[in-house]
């Protein structure tokens, strides 16, 4: 009698739960989109930065007479940065919700598993951060990215180092993350093309408080530069302590937005001086908007807006252009009005093409910025230079020992 | 008795034809990772709600069961369906060293081992990255685009870890078990071999465990270190599941699952999107205040204290049995 | 060698740190035989205390020590005797449970600084903070020495406290024999209270001492919860000159590992240590040195 009363009991909470969620929600003259973010969780900064940029995007398209006079609504939905829980979130978005398409993700996994779903249920699908290669390279149709993939990031700094620093030894460091390990890896290969030696490449787990030891191990080697793939607070700690122990390359380079944030000026301080860094994005960058953005984020929010943001907030226009000139809300013209993007947002011109082993992927550049008198310049490609290159760098004198 | 055997027979014929009626692939979906955690809290129960032995390691299992099928097809080539019956065998090889080194240790030394073990496979597999692609991870494109087959396999094989624990228990082994837990040195005593009794808890629960991240690996498609060796996110959601539901009951582990995952993907969606936005974004709180108020009120889980919760809602009926 | 001497400057000066959170970890881990694994999760509190005072009344972290080590004291306090004491008299299978509702305050309590703080980034940013001394060519980080200092400092005080007050002998008392100590008129609840309490203000010192040099986001606690346990280990259950002892030797232990094997097996090495003396040194290093 217990075990059974138990069951209906079971059976009585799976059938609310199902009740519960059949509710229609279509409301009239609105366009549904799907947004799919880690809310909470580790992940869960970028996410909130990413839904407050979709949020302002939201707001200033609706406000400019929506999508063809119908309201844009987006479905701003939590994965937790779990690829089961992303699966969960596509799943109710396009079966319940019935969005026309999807946008977001952000790390790999989750953008994998949500990208999985829409391509079996033929939903478009806009990735706006999710940065593995195989997310464009695996054939997926209605899947189209707008950042470039993490093995891309560093191209802007080949140049750089085949023109100006040409160096003969590196180290690389890098968090033990997809982004890191992979962009690692990529520019490892790159140092084998040109004939660098690489003395070291080593991973972290990020969140470490003493970088001290394996900084140690890359001053016994000498580097000529060193590479590193950090997010903020780490890219402050290994700079700071770089100071500490007086490791003096010719360069250091970072290699992702960890370097390129106010963040990493505050915490680093001048240990910040004269780091040169790679970047998909910078408020400074000559795309119509970006430095209002930054502006209006920084006046709405506080606080200061990287690369992650800008996607968001580019990626929300794309869709309400998308949107704008499909012919219909199937998905097969959403797709077909996808493909025929081709418009200039906050984050640079936009455009799907296929090339190499990648399909539907923008080709965004990548950019080197440096930290000039406590002030973020763009020094590469020299045409569009805010102010020249600093190199050779005084590296003692610059950290006033 | 009788009543209870129709009751189980009609649940599991309900759920059969859930997928039939029910076409949704959201809900289709959301049974699916039920039954993953029907299958993970229930192993996770025999060993620790049964044998005693409170692991907080139990993402090692799964994670090298989802492992094994993922590396099945990126170094071998073959298909990772094989995983399904190899990974539950090398989760048990795994668990056999495991219980090695842990089963020298009791209480919470023991999961305090189990949950050193953890951390160090998901280190071992983020940097050997030749074998496991580091945390680039390893991606498979899934074999069926119907949610069937994966619904039928994960509800076929959270059925079997039920069954098979159920007649474990019913078996001499259970009374092994449950005598270990209760006073592991009396059991001794009495000349039972504590140490081999409580390595197979571990290793039919390594078996199951195993199966069930083979499976993940299957359906999802995707793995990487952080998620298949989650210490929060698998070990201890384990215990939690089979805590929430009841220890040491049979069908607890799986009234936890319902509950654990029902609820956060509840309160994820705001209700369905029923209640206002602001509510998704507690679900994670509200999930650690369901486990202090479980434990609180209810520490032997929701099966374990059916009768409390019964007098609450069904006075009467409860009364009467 | 200087390679191999700035690895273990760096090592043991972490390891001041690290100390202190072990140490709140032993206690009460001795006393009440459970594991806390909520603990990192308090440091994280104390964090966010330091942060606050800092940034709205620019209250130095070492200042700001004053205030969050009687918070968290309190804070322990109220979660031991409201949350963790109740379940002594729960009858349940598992005798787990107590470690169980430290996940879910765990999880309650990162929840409630997202909440609070968003998952952003917050660090103090101090005068001191990059600043460094050489002897040599070794560098010293100024705030680590301070750190370990004051770790120092405090463990010292600790040991007078156990060693010659009566809350404290009760406290070692109650650790090492519950029943006998409440044969002998001792308050075993109250004791339990105060120990939880103490346990947090030592992990809070250790945020404040951190927060110079570190920073700050509502998910920092779990790592260091999880070195709380190696060092609880690899000193003894309920060994305070273990606990200093553990910290020491984990930190020298992570920078070795760091510099000789590989960054990416830092955290590893300490997970090794752990498990080969659970297995083959049980009881820890308290029993090499019998106190």
């Amino acid at each position: 009698m217990k075990k059974s009363l138990m069951l209906w009991g079971l059976l009585l909470a799976l059938s609310f739960f199902l009740v519960g969620g059949s509710q229609p929600v279509q409301a009239s003259g609105t366009i549904k989109v799907g947004i799919v973010l880690p809310l909470t969780g580790k992940m869960a900064k970028f996410g909130e930065m990413e839904k407050q940029s979709f949020e302002m995007a939201l707001a200033e398209i609706n406000a400019a007479g929506g999508i063809n006079g119908k309201k844009l609504e987006l479905l701003i939905e939590d994965t937790t940065g779990r690829p089961e829980v992303g699966r969960s979130v596509a799943e109710k978005l396009i079966t319940k919700d019935k969005v026309v398409m999807i946008g977001g993700g952000y790390s790999s996994s989750v953008t994998y598993a949500v990208a999985g779903v829409c391509q079996q249920n033929q939903v478009p699908f806009l990735v706006n951060t999710g940065s593995a290669d195989k997310i464009t390279s695996s054939g997926w149709d209605y899947i189209y990215r707008l950042n470039p993939p993490v093995s891309k990031y560093a191209s802007a700094v080949e140049s750089l180092l085949t023109e100006v620093i040409k160096p003969k030894t590196v180290a690389i460091l890098h968090e033990n993350s997809l982004f890191g390990s992979k962009g690692a890896k990529s520019f490892a290969k790159l140092c084998k093309k040109f004939g660098y030696q690489v003395v070291l490449n080593e991973g972290y787990e990020n969140g470490g408080i003493d970088y001290k030891p394996v900084l140690i191990k890359v001053k016994q080697k000498n580097p000529d530069i060193i590479y590193m793939i950090s997010y903020v607070m780490d890219a402050s700690l290994l700079m700071k302590q770089a100071k500490e122990l007086k490791l003096t390359p010719k360069m250091f380079i970072g290699g992702a937005a960890g370097f390129t944030m106010p963040e990493f000026r505050e915490n680093a301080g001048k240990a910040s001086e004269k780091v040169i860094s790679a970047t998909l994005w910078h408020q400074i960058l000559p795309f119509p908007g970006a430095m209002d953005y930054y502006k209006k984020f920084k006046q709405r929010f506080h606080k200061d807006v990287d690369y992650h943001g800008a996607e968001a907030y580019s990626a929300c226009y794309v869709i309400a252009d998308v949107l704008k000139r499909t012919k219909s809300l199937k998905n097969t013209d959403i797709k077909a009005a996808l493909a025929a993007t081709d418009m200039m947002t906050v984050f640079g011109p936009v455009k799907f093409t296929t090339w190499g082993k990648l399909k539907n992927q923008n080709k965004a550049n990548t950019y080197v910025v440096q930290w000039i008198d406590g002030k973020l310049e763009l020094v590469w490609p020299a045409k569009l230079a805010t102010k020249p290159l600093v190199y050779p760098v005084d590296w003692l004198q610059t950290w006033g020992y | 008795m009788k009543k209870g055997n129709l009751t189980v027979g009609i649940f599991a014929l309900l759920l059969l034809l859930f997928p039939l009626v029910v076409r949704s692939s959201y809900y289709q979906h959301l049974l699916i990772i039920i039954f993953i955690w029907v299958i993970i809290g229930s192993s996770w129960n025999l060993l620790a709600g049964y044998a005693g032995q409170v692991s907080f390691g139990h993402a090692i299992f799964f994670g090298v069961g989802a492992y094994t099928a993922g590396i099945l097809v990126t170094k071998l080539g073959v298909s990772a369906w094989w995983g399904m019956l190899l990974g539950g065998f090398i989760a048990m090889a795994v668990a056999l060293f495991v219980g090695w080194v842990c089963f020298r240790l009791r209480g919470p030394y023991f999961a305090l081992a189990t949950l050193a073990g953890g951390e160090i496979f998901r280190l071992i597999a983020i940097n050997w990255e030749s074998l496991t692609e580091g945390m680039v991870g390893i991606l498979i494109i899934p074999t069926f685009k119907s949610k069937l087959p994966y619904y039928y396999l994960s509800f076929g094989l959270a059925a079997a870890c039920i069954l098979a624990i159920h007649l474990i228990m019913r078996s001499k082994w259970g009374y092994y078990f449950v005598s270990i837990r209760e006073d592991q040195d009396a059991a001794e005593s009495m000349g039972i071999n504590t140490n081999r009794y409580k390595n197979i808890a571990l290793l039919v629960s390594a078996f199951f465990t195993g199966l069930a991240g083979a499976f993940y690996m299957n359906y999802m498609g995707f793995i990487d270190p952080d998620v298949v060796f989650s210490l929060h996110y698998i070990s201890i959601m384990a215990i939690l599941v089979g805590i929430v539901g009841g220890v040491a009951t049979i069908m607890g582990p799986a009234v936890g699952a319902v509950v654990m995952v029902g609820l956060q993907e509840t309160f994820r969606s705001s209700f369905f999107g029923l209640a206002p936005q602001w509510v998704s974004e507690g679900h994670a709180i509200v999930f650690g205040l369901l486990v202090i108020f479980v434990i609180m009120f209810m520490a032997n889980g929701i099966v374990g204290d059916w009768n409390k919760i019964s007098r609450l809602f069904w006075r009467r009926k409860a009364v009467r049995t | 060698m200087a390679v191999f001497i700035q690895t273990m400057v760096a090592g043991v000066l972490i390891g001041g740190v690290y100390s202190l959170i072990g140490i709140g970890m032993t206690l009460i881990m001795g006393v009440m035989g459970i594991i806390n694994l909520a603990h990192g999760q308090l440091m994280m509190v104390s964090m966010y205390i330091t942060y606050v005072l800092y940034h709205y009344l620019h209250l130095d972290p070492y200042v700001s020590l004053f205030i969050a080590m009687p918070a968290l004291f309190f804070l322990g306090c109220l979660l031991q005797k409201y949350f963790l004491n109740p379940l002594i008299k729960v009858d349940s299978v598992l005798p787990e449970n107590q470690v169980l509702m430290t996940v879910g305050i765990g999880i309650v309590l990162t929840e409630i600084a997202r909440f609070i703080f968003t998952s952003d980034y917050k660090a103090v940013k101090t005068p001191y903070s990059s600043a460094a001394f050489f002897i040599g060519s070794i560098s010293f980080s100024v705030p680590m020495c301070i750190a370990f200092l004051i770790a120092l400092l405090f463990t010292a005080i600790l040991f007078w406290f156990l060693l010659k007050t009566d809350l404290g002998r009760a406290i070692r008392a109650t650790a090492q024999d519950k029943e006998a100590a409440t044969l002998m008129g001792i308050d075993s609840e109250k004791i339990t209270i105060i120990t939880f309490g103490i346990g947090s203000a030592l992990v809070a010192s250790a945020g404040c001492l951190l927060m110079p040099i570190f920073y700050l986001f509502p998910d920092i606690g779990g790592p260091f919860t999880l070195k709380a346990f190696v060092i609880t280990i690899l000193g003894g259950l309920g060994s305070t000159v273990g606990a200093i002892v553990g910290g020491v030797v984990l930190g020298i232990a992570e920078s070795l590992g760091a510099t000789y094997i590989g960054m990416g097996y830092k955290e590893m090495v300490g997970f090794v240590i752990f498990v080969l003396v659970l297995v083959f040194l049980p009881g820890g290093l308290k029993r090499l040195t019998k106190i």
